[in-house]
């Protein structure tokens, strides 16, 4: 039961504001402790950002490639030098990529195509998978609930890999990324990559396949939890209408788990995938998160794991806050209920 | 008669009005497919606007420059796409000799201490501006640079007067031994007498001295800044999506291309260049791309087998090394029991296939200078499983008993020539009941390891092929300074005296010859095979590159960049699918 004091809106308002805050701190100490043990880690891992090369290198050659790359000065006082660099939101210059170009800006260059990608899965997994994942529920138990259940295990087990081979040999090897001739919505303002080419069909299908069997599983899950639900059999017993039913008691009640385990989802597909862009030959970002740490490319690594980690902590705050607006029963901040 | 003559008249007139027209269109039509430079193309040549050649770029790896004096190991897409912006001094022809590129001739002093190299005339970069000898001692200097920290410094250490020093930044790198006496005379100075030093200069085509001094070594990465002296200008280049070179209309040098277009795009190069050739979007694989399976395909496939070209391309040997300053690979007569305990050539027959590989028994490939082509070291590494065990059992490891368990690490290998790796390592295990497991590492944690004093591989595998066409480069790997763990002083006095002697070449390679005894005898490495290189070209792809050798062989041989100049594409490509019709 609500107490008076929490339908005061000012009341909550400044608790959720300051429950934000709170959070938004203790997301910077996350980050801190997770640049930290990367910077650690990193340092540890053999060998560096150029390549030792068949023949090696003396000791004054050693020298002067660490010169180069800055590897020259003591591992802490490198970090201290991040930590100063980082706060500016300078996180130095890639090592691996033609220009060696600052990392931010690498990284406000190949972002928009890897979120268009992203967008687009999400649009698709989740456009879908909810839908799918409704009607197996409603229908639970009936062919339509066994032919969802089958399609999204099928997404699920089947590594898209071999989707990805499958769909090429079909399709054809995809010859070249963002080409004109393959444009459908034309970049906004005449500059970057298009909003949609037929470019993301085969990388989209592929990489929104096993989201989708998620998506769906969960879905019908938590649907057939609400669904036999008391409440529900009240609702109908009061002559409400299915629809009524559904859209205000069941998917308002099933929103709950399913936002725990669907809306992290939504960080994984926005910062991309290596294996969907080297295969498609899709110039974005997900493929960075792997290569920058093989061709251990100190500065970009740093700024990724920074920025996934951010976003990790954003996608679940903004979780947070979502329970509270779909369920006000739920608190995340201040006295709990009785 | 009268009627007769005008008859006649007028069958003529209309003859000649026919024809002329037909004629002089015919020929027009012949002058229409010409090239950049107003050449015609060949007979069989498709329209210019399909001279393209597309290559597949892996968008993994480290790609930073376009030009080999910048960085050997991070230059942008591959082959057919960098060192486009200029003509190294020299060359290779088919047959491997050392032929004239942006250099007409070259000489040494008596003494063999100063190279003469005389650059043709008339060459130009694409602003205008001459090529001048000049170009070349800035794109030197520029690579012995201390805070450049060149990756392929390695090249003229102990060679070229200074070199050492200045990397070290002891002195200036105004003060290494190269010079430009004049525009057209490029001089190099040594510190010894080095006989192959012509056939070093091959991988440096120049960087233009201005650009370099005022953009820096990334001048050519955009087209607004970036100049050429060679067969092709960069017109556009986005990092990790494509790169477009064109034809430079401005070229006066050796190797005016036919090819209007060269463009790279962006993809998983290692598992898909197969795929990508059969769809007819790039239009050359190498080898190294091609799985058993495809090789199984392309073998099956009339077309492509007849065009999969094999050569020896850079005379690349697979070997095992050992750490051999500790047990139990301190023991020579234990490095030569898994030398013997090594049936190479069932490991070619049924793991590699026979057209793609040698054994080995020595380390210098058949066909290379001072190579074994006798076989007289065959027999000290052969295949002899009962000696191998009384080797091993002399060594104390009698059938194995007490011999630890070891680790063979492999430098990140593709499954195919991994699989030679395994099944080594199975025919020794097997051979001497020995425990040996497979550890595939990344490459650069292996040579990481490798590179260690101590190493932390105590058995490893690995290749190397040839930067230059002299056995001082590939010998010169294993002189005690170099990355294995062994060390002999009579391998390393022959090699380096070999490497200095002049006036008596046969004395030389017989040299060399001395010591690679040396190092089978005393088993620094155990040679399993010579790898038989190979490119798969699209049957469209013609051009007087694929004359056959003094051997007969056809193929893309390593170091002929004159090929640039005689690629075209024939009117075959129109009955294809190409990306040049999509």
């Amino acid at each position: 039961m609500l107490r008076p004091y929490d339908r005061k809106p000012y009341g909550i308002q400044l608790l959720m504001t300051g429950y934000i805050l709170q959070r938004l701190v203790s997301l910077f100490f996350v980050l801190l402790i997770v640049s930290a043990i990367v910077f650690v880690l990193m340092n540890l891992v053999p060998g560096g950002p150029f390549t030792l090369g068949e023949r090696g290198y003396s000791e004054v050659e050693l020298a002067n490639l660490n010169r180069k790359y800055g590897l020259d000065v003591p591992v802490p006082q490198r970090y201290v030098n991040f930590l100063i660099g980082a706060v500016q939101l300078d996180f130095g210059n890639s090592f691996s990529v033609a220009g060696r170009p600052p990392v931010t800006e690498l990284i406000a260059r190949v972002w928009p195509t890897t979120l268009h990608l992203g967008l687009y899965t999400i649009i698709v997994s989740f456009g879908l998978g909810i839908p799918m994942g409704v009607v197996a529920a409603y229908y639970r138990n009936s062919w339509i609930d066994n032919f969802v259940t089958f399609t999204a295990t099928l997404g699920l087990t089947v590594p898209n890999f071999i989707i990805a081979t499958w769909l090429l040999l079909v399709f054809g090897f995809q010859n070249g990324w963002g080409a004109e001739s393959k444009w459908i919505i034309p970049p906004l303002f005449g500059q970057g990559p298009a909003l949609l080419s037929w470019d993301y069909f085969l990388p989209v299908l592929t990489y929104a396949l096993a989201p989708l069997g998620l998506v769906a599983r969960y879905t019908r899950a938590s649907v057939s939890d609400a669904l036999s639900a008391d409440y529900v059999r009240t609702a109908r017993s009061k002559g409400l209408s299915e629809r009524f039913i559904m859209v205000r008691h069941v998917m308002r009640n099933a929103l709950i788990p399913m936002v725990t385990v669907l809306l992290p989802q939504v960080p994984n597909l926005l910062t991309g995938s290596l294996f969907i862009e080297v295969v498609y030959g899709v110039p974005g970002l997900g493929k960075f998160f792997i290569t920058s740490i093989f061709n251990r490319d100190y500065p970009m690594i740093m700024g990724l794991v920074l920025l996934i980690a951010a976003f990790w902590g954003l996608t679940y705050l903004v979780t947070d806050i979502l329970y509270t607006l779909i369920d006000p029963r739920v608190r995340v901040f201040g006295r709990r209920n009785a | 008669m009268f009627r007769r003559r005008t008859t006649l008249f007028f069958v003529f007139c209309i003859l000649a009005l026919t024809l002329v027209p037909l004629t002089v269109s015919f020929v027009g039509a012949q002058d229409d497919n010409v090239d950049v430079y107003g050449r015609p193309l060949p007979e069989d040549a498709a329209p210019y606007e399909m001279q393209t050649w597309q290559n597949l770029c892996n968008s993994a790896r480290t790609e930073t420059t376009l030009a080999s004096a910048v960085s050997v190991y991070q230059r942008i897409c591959d082959q057919n796409a960098f060192d486009k912006f200029g003509d190294s001094l020299v060359q290779l022809d088919e047959n491997l000799n050392l032929t004239p590129a942006a250099a007409e001739s070259w000489e040494s002093s008596e003494d063999g201490l100063t190279w003469t190299f005389h650059l043709r005339a008339g060459q130009m970069w694409n602003d205008g501006t001459p090529l001048t000898a000049n170009d070349y001692v800035a794109t030197y200097r520029y690579m012995a640079e201390p805070d450049h920290a060149y990756d392929f410094v390695w090249m003229w250490n102990g060679i070229i007067a200074g070199w050492d020093e200045a990397v070290a930044g002891e002195i200036s790198t105004d003060e290494i031994g190269v010079a430009a006496p004049d525009d057209l005379t490029f001089t190099v100075t040594t510190a010894v007498p080095f006989p192959p030093l012509p056939g070093t200069m091959y991988f440096w085509p120049p960087l233009q001295a201005a650009a370099l001094e005022e953009f820096g070594p990334d001048y050519m990465l955009d087209p607004e800044t970036s100049v050429s002296s060679g067969p092709f200008q960069l017109v556009e280049f986005v990092p990790g999506d494509h790169i477009l070179l064109e034809a430079n209309p401005d070229y006066t040098g050796y190797r005016q291309p036919y090819l209007r277009q060269i463009s790279g795009i962006y993809g998983d190069q290692l598992n898909a260049s197969f795929l990508a050739f059969q769809n007819g979007d790039i239009d050359a694989v190498n080898y190294s791309l091609l799985s058993p399976a495809d090789l199984d395909i392309i073998e099956a496939d009339p077309i492509m087998s007849e065009n999969y070209l094999p050569n020896f391309s850079d005379f690349r040997t697979d070997y095992l090394l050992f750490d051999t300053f500790n047990p139990p690979f301190d023991n020579v007569d234990v490095r030569l029991a898994f030398a013997k305990a090594l049936d190479r050539e069932a490991i070619v027959a049924n793991v590699i296939g026979s057209n793609l590989a040698l054994p080995a028994y020595s380390f210098l490939m058949p066909g290379f200078p001072a190579a074994d082509t006798e076989g007289e070291l065959h027999d000290i590494q052969g295949y002899d499983c009962d000696a191998a065990k009384e080797l091993l059992a002399g060594a104390g490891y009698a059938d194995g008993e007490g011999f630890p368990a070891v680790e063979l690490a492999l430098r990140g290998e593709t499954e195919s020539i991994a699989n030679r790796f395994i099944a080594s390592a199975a025919s020794i295990s097997e051979c001497l009941n020995v425990e040996i497991t497979v550890n595939n590492m990344e490459y650069n944690a292996y040579m990481d390891a490798l590179r260690a004093r101590p190493t932390t591989i105590q058995f490893g595998a690995v290749s190397y092929g040839m930067d230059f066409l002299d056995p001082a480069n590939m010998l010169g790997v294993w002189v005690s300074t170099g990355r294995h763990s062994w060390r002999n002083a009579e391998f390393d006095d022959l090699v380096n005296e070999a490497n200095s002697l002049v006036g008596d070449p046969e004395a030389r390679l017989q040299m060399y010859r001395d010591a690679e005894r040396i190092l089978v005898e005393d088993v620094g490495g155990v040679f399993l095979n010579h790898r038989i290189q190979g490119d798969l070209i699209q049957p469209y792809v013609a051009g007087e590159c694929f004359r056959p050798d003094a051997q007969g062989v056809s193929a893309i041989h390593w170091g002929n960049d004159w090929c640039w100049g005689t690629y075209y594409i024939t009117e075959e490509v129109l009955n294809h699918d190409t990306y040049r019709t999509e």
